[in-house]
């Protein structure tokens, strides 16, 4: 399952889709705000995606890892919109036969989320608002 | 420039990010001779909106959400977007 959404996200909901009752590993990434970034203290980030070119992005990424590691199941979200510290803005959760498999494609995936999938970040303080520099994509 | 003199093309263009907020819009639209190049359509975004032009090295042009090169043909029918440096996660 790939997504973008403005939604909270649901790790409780991330573990039902990932269940395969062939996968004896589950490995799973969550990313989260925190309350430093490049510019200082941060207490908010504004999170903006190309949500269409992302999906399919993050599906091409899937097919890789797919491809690489022979997964069960994956799910990749990505939540946009306001988050305040502390909140998760990406989960990445991958099922596989054995553990290798798992934490090389979880590895792998949230790796290239970040370099080739159009999404953007502001971070927001009480001070100042300012977009992240970041990878232009090719 | 009159977009309804034949051979021309009404293109929109989708901004994200920084190049949306230097705008102040989220879509634009700039009226093109018919096939023009993905160069010759920033170039004329660059002068109708003078503000991007410190950041004309710094995004790319997708067409149908691919990254392209600068020769490429666009259309009015294709989805046209400027994508600043990206950082998800």
């Amino acid at each position: 399952m790939i997504s973008i959404t403005n939604n909270r996200l649901s790790l409780q909901e991330i573990m039902f889709e990932l269940e395969d009752n062939s996968a004896g590993a589950l490995s799973i990434f969550i990313g989260n705000v925190r309350n430093q970034g490049r510019s200082g203290n941060v207490s908010e980030i504004y999170y903006e995606a190309y949500s269409e070119m992302a999906e399919e992005k993050m599906r091409e990424i899937e097919n890789e890892a797919q491809t690489k590691w022979g997964i069960k199941k994956l799910v990749a979200i990505h939540r946009i919109g306001n988050l305040k510290v502390g909140e998760t803005s990406i989960i990445i959760g991958v099922s596989s036969e054995h553990r290798h498999e798992a934490f090389e494609a979880c590895k792998y995936i949230i790796n290239n989320v970040k370099t080739r999938v159009p999404i953007w970040k502001k971070e927001i303080s009480e001070e100042s608002q300012k977009w992240a520099s970041g990878i232009l994509l090719e | 420039m009159r977009s309804d003199i034949p051979g021309n093309d009404k293109i929109k263009v989708r901004l994200f990010a920084i190049l949306r907020e230097m705008v102040g819009e989220s879509e634009i639209t700039i009226t093109v001779p018919a096939d023009i190049t993905v160069n010759h359509l920033n170039s004329e975004i660059l002068k109708k909106y003078p503000q991007l032009k410190s950041f004309s090295n710094k995004f790319v042009t997708s067409v149908n959400c691919k990254v392209t090169t600068g020769d490429t043909i666009i259309t009015s029918k294709d989805e046209i977007a400027l994508l600043p440096p990206v950082s998800g996660g």
